[in-house]
Order: C-alpha cells, then structure tokens, then sequence
C-alpha cells in the first residue's frame, strides 16, 4: 500500500473513517476503565495517529486545512463522547458491583464511643444547688473534718444534746486543742461559717458529703450527702420559706407535685418544718427547714432584732431515691458498674 | 412514746374516731405518728360462760368434769384446773373457737369423757402470763354473770387502737398521755379533762423523813408511804393498757408507776419501805460509792452523781434507775413513792457517762414539772390503794424549799408577721396560748406566763413557734425569697466540664466512703514511712473498716474495681472526686480535694475487634485529655516509682514545675492483692490546680497557607525519655511549629543493643505566606542540633 500523505484530504479522511471504526470497536469491547483509558491514549492521545494529522495539518494546502481540520475535530468528539458513554456504564457497573458487596447487616451492633456516667447523687446536688442558683442564690461548700463549735455549738445545740453524743457522730483523734474535732453530722456548719465571713442579705447554698456513726442498712450509710440552704434577709419571713421550698419542689419533681409542711424541732430553727411530698398515694418526708433560731444569728453576729431568715437542708442521695425508685441506700455508695451504668 | 386512742379519749373530746384522722392532726402539730395498730384478742369465738357443776372425772383424779352456761347450750367440759367452783364466771372456748391465733379448738375425748371445748387460762387466751389456773371473770369484770354466751372480746373492752407517736425533745410535757391530750383539745377547740387524783384521807401519819442536801440537783423531792398493800398481778385492764402501750406489765407496784408515768408524764418510784428505812437523803455520790442498780449490774458513782440514800449508802440513782436493795418484792407490804424533780444537765451526765437510760431519765433529762411533782405522787398513791390494797399515809412529806414559778416573756404582736408573714390578730393568739396552758395579760406587747411544764419556751421566738403550729403550718401564705445572684462559682464550673470530660472518655463516677482501713494500706504496698499511714484516726468508729480517715483515694477505687472484676465485668472505668485527710497545721486537718481513676479490662468495646487491655498510654492520654480540656498550660509527665505503681510503668503528672499526681498501671503485686490479673491502671491528682480558674483563651486564625512537612529519626540510648526530646524540639523550633508527634519508636536490628529509634514528624506552618524548603532547612537543623545537644542522639539518614 502507497504510503498515506497526511496532507491529502482523501488519504486523511479515509484513515479515520478506519481509526473511527477501529476506536467504535475497541470502545465497545472494552471491559476496564483502565482499558478505556489506554484506548483514549492511543486513539486520540499525544502519541496518537489522529493527534500527528493534527500537527500535520499545517503543511496542508490552505484550501483544505479547514475541511481537514474539520474532520479531525469532529472524529475526535465523536470518540470522546464514545469513551464517556462506555466510561459511564462501566462506572455504574463498578458501582452497581461494590454496593452489592458492602452490603452488611445493618442490624448488627454499633461501635459505640466510650463513655461513662455522673453519679446520681452528684448529679442531684448539682442540680438542687442549680435551681437555687436560678433564683439568685450563691454557691459556698465547707469542710468536712469540722470543729464541735461550728457544727453544734454555733447552732445552737446545746452541750447535753443527743445528737453529741459518741453514738451518734464520729470523732477525730486530731491536734492538742481542748476543742474536739468531728465529722461533720450535716452541712450547717456552713450556715455559721457563711455568716461571720457575709453581711446580710445572704442567699446561699451548700452542697456536700456528711457522716453519722450509725449502722449500714437500706436507709443508713455512714457517709451521704446533704445540700443545705441559707436565706437571710430584713424581711425574710415563714411564709418566704414556705414559697420557696415549694417552688423547689415543683423544679426538681415536676410542677403537679403536691408538698406540705408540717411542724419539727430543731436547735437551730424556730419555727422549724419537715417539707412532705406526695407521692404513689403517701407523703414523704423530704427534707427539714425552719427560720433561723435567733441564738444562731447572735452566734455569728447578726442582730436577731434586724434580720430574720430560714435555712433547710435535704438528703440528695433521699431525693434521688424518692425520685428514680431506688429503695436501698447502699447502691449508691457500692460502685456496682451495673448500678453506675443506670445513672443517666 | 406509745398510747392508745381510749386512753387519750379519757382526757379529751376528739371529734373522729378514725385513727388516721387522729393521726393527722397530731403530725399537723408536729407529733409523728410511727404506726398505729390495732390491739385485737389473739382469741376468736371465746364466750362467757358460768360454771353450773363440777364433778370429779371417773378415770383420773387430777381433772374435773363441769357443766358450763355458755349462754345458748350448757357444755359439758373436762377441766384440769382446780381454782374455781361452781359459779364461777369463766372464758369458755366452744368448738369452733380459735386461739392463739391459729388453733381451733373441737370436741376431744379425754379419759373417755368427751370435752366440748375448754375453760381458758389467761395465757391460753393471750392476755398474760399466768397459766397456773383458769381466768376467772367475776371479780374484775362484775357485768359478766349477766352477759353468758357474749362474745369475751367485747367483755374484756378489748379493740382499741395503739399509736407509737415520736414526740420531739423539745417537750418533754407531751411524753405522756395527758400531753398529748392537751395538744389535741388545742387544735380542736375541746375541753381538756385534767385528771382529778383522789387519795383517801385519814391515814396513819407518815415516818418518814427526807434530807436533801443538794437542792440545786433536787430542787423539789416528794415521798408518800402507802401501807398494807400485797403485791401480785394487776388488773387485766391495766395490764393490757400497759401491754398495748409498749410496757411490760410485771407486778401492781411497779404497773401503778409506769402507768401513773404514760398517763401524766412524771416519773416515780417505789421503794419498799421496811428495806429503805425511815430516813431518806439526797445528797451528791461520795467518791468510791457504788450501787447496784435494778438491772442487777453494779455502778461506780462520781460526784456529780445525783443518789437518793438511806442514812448511810446510796439506795438508787436519782432520775435514772432505782437500786436492788431497796426494790419492791412479792412479800412488800409497805413503799414509799417517790416524786421529784430532777436538774436535767446532771441526770443527762449521769446517764449519759453510765450508758444507762432509761424511760425516768429520757424524761428528767428533758426536764419535768417541778409543780407536778405532789399529783403524779398522788396518782400511784391512788392507784396502789385502788389495785394492790394499800392505805395511804395521811400526810406527804414535801420537801420544796424554793418554788420554782411561771417564768414570763413578752411577745410584741409584731413579731408575728416579722417572722411568719402573716398578721394574727391578738385575739387569736391569745386563744391558742390559753388553750395550751399559758396565762396571757396585756394587749401589745401581751404578757405570757410559762407554765413550769415547758422547759422549750425561754424566749419570745418559742411563743411564736406555737402560735404558728397551733395556728396551723399550713395557713401561711408562700411567696418566693430571690437573692441578688452570685451563681456558680467557677471553680465548680472547671469540676463539673473536669467530670464531663472524664465520663466523655468512658469513666463511670463514683462516690466512696471517706475511710480507709490499716489493711487497705499494706495491700497498697505503702512503706512504713509513707505519710499516707499517717490517717486521721476516729475515736469511736462503728466498724473496723471507719477506723481512719482516707488519705487517698487509691484503695477504696481499687477495691471497687476488684468487686465489678469479679462481677465479670468486662470493662471498668471508674473515677472519684473528693476529699482525703491529712494532718496538717491548722486547727482542722488539712482536707485537699483529689481526683482519682481506675480502670481495669478491655480499653475499647468493639464486638468485632479484639479488645485491646488497659495500659500506662490510657493512663498518660486520660492526663492528656483532662490537661487539653481544662486548658492547663505547660502540664507534663516525668517517669516516676511510688507504691503502689508499677515502678516501670508510672508517670508523675506535672503542672509548669509542680509535681500535681501520679497515673500509671498498678504494680502487679498490688492489684493481685485486690483481685485483678490483668494489667490496671489508675492515677490520683489533685484537684484544685485542675480546677482553679483560667483566663478566658484567645482565638487564633488558622492559616490559609500550606505546610511544610519532614520528618526527624534519631536514634538514642534506650533510657533517655521521649519527653527529652519533645522538649528540645519544642524549645528549637520556633514560632512556625504546629505540632510535632511522636509517630514510630522501636528498638533492635539495625538499632544496636541499648538505644531505639524515634521518629518524629513535624509540621510547620506560617501565618501569612507560604514556606519554602529555604525557611524550612535552617530550621530543622537548629532542631536536630538541639536534640543532638539534649538528648545525646545521633540523627538517623541525611541531615
């Protein structure tokens, strides 16, 4: 066969009818991606036959570069649009084929990121102390190895009371001081505390972990953990108290809870109060409260003639309980994963 | 205390019968009431019945045959019982009967008389002790001849209802029936029934004559003798009142006191008087006394001792417990009663010192009515000739050298609302305290006189706390007291985001008790010179285990971790704040608060993969995590070997230059002593520099600009700590260094014996233009000439 000169129209336009036709074939056949490409390269590619009579088209006469060029273009869209059609179905083979091998089971267990849990009863001082700070209180916490003074003498507990006595609270072998060192029995050795480093007006509550000397059983432990309340102001009267608890009440149990108050005794208040709940049919003791006994104000400095006030204080490991069903204590303080797990 | 509902019937009108309508008005005014119980015959279906016949048994000598009226039929019965004769009014349990709760009584052969039913004893009936004979009815129950075939229980008034009540310390007055009582006519506006005492006159005239020497211990003392008296049983209805009110019954002098003491609230005794003599002294105990009290134990006395004695020895501990050799006896005919009133301090040290309490002391401890003292004496009196046959002196010997009177306190009607935000009028307030006993003068302020029985009401606040519970707790108006806010301190913000970040990295939080017992110390593998030995020691612990105060949190959360271990727990992450207790210079002890963590088993759940352990990089990371979250600048590790971690495997957690904890795996001796195999890591830090403020970060714009990216491979001696290098690194740099990660660290060929290989890659990148490799190869040579300079490393390939 005589040699083709690229620059003749006729020889040019018969060689890509017969790439055309070549490249069709091949296209069609082709059964990779990888495949297409090689057919894109070598059809029209750098190197290519079609890309040559491209550089060639210079030497042509000037009267048959346009046709000429024109053939070379549109032979080129034509495999260009080839290859992409080939290309797509292909693709959507390959598509098609990986989506049906990744199926899996959905059902099956996810992979969870680790992750733990609050302790209930933190999580309820926390969010005892929140409500109060809602209406403005503040927030101050205390030790809990105190003196006698602070937890019973400032509070007006007289030297005789029970509540002294070695079989209720839990003494210190501590320092050379006549004054004896205790556990505290509650959180208000704060309230004393609080008054002599504040002026009035004070709103403040006091969350932490108090001890008592007294047997494990569903309802004792000898550590758990009280959130006491102090709110003393020019002003501040019973029915205040009243108001407020119950208010409480109704941000921790949800707002159709019913409360009463019912009267008590305790050194440190006068009039002093339980707060009860309702709850399945009976009323529950929540927790105790009272307006600040005067001797305690006259204790920290305060004069009893100027301003009133109350306090409470409430069990947060009880509230917990009365509100999540937990009957026995003694979970919460027996790090059981099981147990832990629940507090959510 | 505990009473039943007839009883406080006799004292006041109540206008419901429903004990827990009578309940709830005694919680309003802040009695609660425990339990209420109903007191039932432990019999069913026993009648009354009449003995008509008796007539010896034709088999055996020992029992009887009688004819019984048991109202509709007369019953043939066979009776072992010889202490009665024909017309004997007696408990006749027909067949069908039931008792004891659950034995029915039928027809039964006995020697080949059939028995319909049986003739019951008191114990058989449930209703005391006495078995020796039948119960015969005649003499107690004088109605019961007309009633033949009536049902026994209704006799025998039995159905009432029995309250334990708690009566707070404060009012000693309202431990006793009569108490109670009046509380209740308080708050239903009905009258109170004071019990009038009634002793017979004319009695022979009393020897006895009382000395005290002390009369601030005993500030009144009364003594009345009743003669002729026999001691035995007391009536059924007083035995099943004291029964159902939680008492013992034991004998008619010692019931008519207990029942003397429910009913008015004031405590006595009886001594018997042929033992005691004539001369009675109350003086404090003389060093080296003793006595042995009614219990039988004998007591050490002190001086401060209050004692009641005979010319020469204490006969019995004043307001606690009566002695032993002076103790009424089944062959006493004659007793001296005794009512005093007791200092309460010195009876409450007595008793306190002595570990004795009793129902005397609970009372006198509280303090009593000095001007009561005359009528609860006169009660047993009453009583003692009523039951046990006694004449009672004709004369009191009444010792009361100084009245003790009504104290008086004002209350400005003001005072009401100041405290209780809501104006009473005076009328009403005059109301409620008249009705509880005060005497009230005045218009404003009102004048109140305190009766000698309320030791509580001292001061102007104690009259308003009566006026609000009489008043009633719940007719005061609620409004919401608001403070001028404050919020949370942020040092509990920082603790609740440092629990946050904690449970985000899967750690459970626990709460742990505060104690830490010796053992838990030695399976810590603490030297004897480790100053967490040095716990605070509790005097009176409960249990072994609450012996000493925790001086880590290391134990319990060890513990823990062994307990769900073995609960075949797969993965435990546990973790605490709180504080340990140290001695410290202070007036307290030093009370840090600490964060500590543990954990055990699989370190990522995937059911898929397999679980990889907890190891010492999940301990340094946990440090890591918490030091990015809580933004804490310049926090570091250094190797560190305390017990109870592994000495190879543990790392001290520092902040700038302050060793602040330790995290690491556990020695493996250590966690075998709590139970667990596999590898478990913990760590304990302190709390506060986690938590103390920080100030508020500052937003950097990252760069649009690419990075410049190499990595370094050095190669140095095996014990020199990756940290060396970071920290030479870091130091070099300079300011276009993003990060630096350690990402290959291995040892052995082509690395010779006692060095390793480190790589590090760095990532470089400036703010404003791109860097090229002629701003990036200064400066990794200053780097490598740092590390090289450091650490002793050579560089590893082209420099």
């Amino acid at each position: 066969m005589a040699p083709t000169n690229l620059t003749r129209p006729m020889d040019s336009h018969e060689l890509l009818s017969d790439l055309l036709a070549a490249a069709s074939r091949r296209i069609d056949a082709a059964e990779s991606l990888e495949e297409l490409a090689e057919i894109e390269s070598s059809t029209i590619g750098r190197g290519s036959q079609v890309a040559e009579m491209r550089r060639a088209l210079g030497r042509a006469p000037a009267e048959e570069r346009r046709e000429l060029g024109k053939w070379i273009n549109d032979s080129v869209t034509q495999v260009t649009a080839e290859l992409s059609a080939r290309r797509s179905a292909l693709q959507a083979e390959i598509d098609a084929a990986r989506l049906q091998s990744d199926r899996l089971d959905v059902t099956l267990p996810g992979r969870t990121p680790p992750r733990g849990t609050l302790h209930l009863v933190q999580e309820t001082m926390n969010e005892i102390v929140d409500i109060f700070v809602s209406i403005g209180y503040t927030v101050a916490t205390g030790p809990e190895a105190e003196t006698e003074f602070y937890n019973f003498t400032a509070l007006n507990i007289p030297a005789t009371h029970p509540a002294r006595f070695e079989t209720d609270t839990l003494y210190l072998d501590y320092g050379d001081s006549p004054e004896e060192i205790l556990l505290r029995t509650h959180t208000s050795p704060m309230q004393a505390r609080y008054m002599e480093e504040h002026q009035p007006p004070v709103h403040v509550v006091v969350p932490g972990r108090v001890f008592r000397r007294d047997n494990v059983d569903a309802t004792h432990t000898p550590i758990f953990h009280q959130v006491e309340g102090l709110a003393v102001d020019e002003g501040i009267t019973f029915a205040d108290l009243k108001g407020s608890l119950a208010y409480f009440a109704k941000e921790f149990f949800g707002t159709s809870i019913q409360v009463r108050f019912q009267p008590d005794h305790f050194p440190f208040t006068e009039p002093s109060a339980q707060m009860h709940a309702l709850a399945n049919g009976t009323w529950i003791e929540l927790l105790g409260c009272g307006m600040v006994h005067p001797a305690v104000f006259e204790h920290v400095g305060y004069d009893p003639a100027e301003v009133t006030g109350f306090a409470f204080g409430m069990g947060a490991d009880r509230m917990a309980m009365v509100r999540h069903g937990i009957t026995d204590l003694r979970y919460m303080f027996d790090s059981d994963v099981r147990v832990l797990r629940q507090f959510l | 205390m505990k009473l039943t509902l007839r009883w406080l019937q006799e004292f006041v009108d109540l206008p419901t019968t429903d004990p827990r309508a009578v309940a709830d008005s005694l919680e309003n005014l802040g009695y609660e009431v425990e339990s209420i119980e109903s007191v039932e015959a432990a019999f069913h279906g026993v009648v009354i019945g009449k003995v008509l016949e008796i007539a010896p048994h034709p088999n055996a000598n020992k029992i009887r045959v009688c004819q019984v009226d048991a109202g509709e039929s007369i019953a043939e019965i066979v009776c072992g019982a010889w202490n009665f004769e024909p017309g004997a009014i007696v408990p006749v349990a027909l067949p069908g009967a039931v008792l004891g709760g659950d034995f029915e009584i039928g027809r039964r052969e006995i020697r080949g008389v059939v028995s319909n039913g049986m003739i019951c004893s008191e114990k058989e009936l449930g209703l005391g002790d006495d078995a020796d004979g039948i119960m015969v009815l005649d003499g107690e129950f004088p109605g019961a001849a007309d009633r033949l075939g009536d049902d026994l229980a209704s006799v025998l008034d039995l159905g009432d209802v029995a309250m334990e009540i708690e009566v707070n310390p404060n009012r000693p007055d309202c431990m006793s029936v009569i108490g109670l009582a009046r509380e209740l006519a308080a708050h239903f506006g009905t009258e109170l029934r004071t019990p009038k005492v009634r002793v017979p006159e004319g009695g022979p005239k009393t020897g006895v004559v009382v000395t005290v020497e002390d009369t601030e211990a005993c500030p009144r003392f009364v003594a009345r003798e009743v003669s002729g008296i026999s001691v035995g049983p007391s009536p059924l209805w007083m035995r099943s009142r004291l029964q159902a009110s939680g008492v013992r019954p034991i004998a008619n002098v010692v019931d008519a006191s207990n029942y003397a003491m429910l009913e008015l609230g004031h405590p006595t005794h009886a001594f018997d008087a042929e033992r005691l003599g004539d001369d009675i002294v109350v003086r404090r105990a003389r060093t080296g006394e003793t006595v042995t009290t009614l219990d039988g134990e004998e007591r050490a006395l002190i001086p401060d001792d209050i004692v009641i004695a005979d010319a020469d020895k204490p006969v019995g501990i004043a307001g606690v417990m009566g002695g032993a050799s002076t103790e009424v006896h089944t062959g006493t005919t004659r007793v001296v009663v005794e009512s005093a009133y007791w200092d309460p301090p010195s009876i409450l040290a007595t008793s306190k010192r002595l570990g004795l309490r009793s129902e005397a002391s609970a009372r006198f401890e509280r303090g009593m009515d000095p001007n009561f003292c005359d009528v609860a004496a006169d009660r047993v009196v009453e009583l003692l000739v009523e039951i046990a046959g006694g004449t009672a002196a004709g004369d009191r010997v009444d010792v009361y050298p100084t009245p003790i009177e009504p104290s008086v306190i004002s209350l400005p009607l003001a005072e009401i609302p100041r405290n209780l935000g809501l104006r009473i009028d005076r009328k009403t307030i005059a109301e409620i305290l008249t009705t509880t006993g005060f005497g009230v003068s005045g218009s404003d302020p009102i004048r109140v006189e305190v009766p000698t029985r309320r030791p509580d009401v001292t001061r102007t606040i104690d009259l308003v706390e009566d006026v609000a519970r009489l008043y009633g707790y719940a007719r005061f108006p609620e409004s919401v007291a608001t403070g001028f806010g404050g919020g949370l301190p942020d040092s509990d913000e920082r603790l609740r985001r440092l629990r946050h970040t904690l449970v985000g990295a899967g750690y459970h939080e626990t709460l742990l008790y505060s104690f830490v017992g010796m053992g838990d110390l030695d399976a810590l593998g603490l030297s004897m010179s480790d100053p967490r030995r040095e716990g605070i020691r509790v005097v009176n612990p409960l249990r072994e285990e609450e012996g000493v105060l925790r001086t880590t949190l290391l134990p319990a959360l060890l513990k823990a971790a062994g307990a769900n271990a073995g609960r075949h727990i797969r993965s435990v992450a546990l973790f605490e704040t709180g504080k340990v207790f140290l001695p410290g210079t202070g007036k307290l002890p030093d009370q840090p608060d600490h964060l500590g963590f543990v954990a055990v088993g699989i370190a990522a759940q995937d059911w898929a993969a397999e679980g990889r352990s907890f190891d010492i990089r999940d301990a340094v990371g946990l440090w890591e995590l918490i030091a990015r979250e809580m933004r804490i600048p310049n926090a570091t590790v250094a190797a560190t070997s305390p017990a109870p971690f592994h000495p190879g495997r543990a790392a001290e957690t520092i902040i700038g230059d302050t060793p602040v904890g330790v995290v690491g795996e556990v020695h493996p001796r250590v966690a075998a002593a709590f139970g667990m195999t596999d590898r478990v890591i913990a760590g304990e830090i302190d709390l506060t520099p986690l938590i103390t403020s920080r100030d508020h970060w500052v937003f950097k714009p990252p760069s649009p600009y690419p990075p410049a990216t190499f990595d370094l491979a050095f190669e140095l001696a095996e014990d020199v700590p990756a940290a060396g290098v970071l920290a030479a690194i870091d130091s070099s740099a300079g300011p276009t260094l993003e990060s630096r990660n350690i990402f290959d660290v291995f040892s052995g060929d082509p690395i010779p014996a006692g060095r390793k290989s480190l790589a590090v890659r760095l990532i470089f990148r400036h703010p404003d233009r791109t860097l090229a490799d002629d701003d990036v190869a200064p400066i990794r040579r200053t780097i490598v000439e740092a590390v090289v300079a450091a650490t002793g490393a050579t560089l590893r390939g082209e420099l």
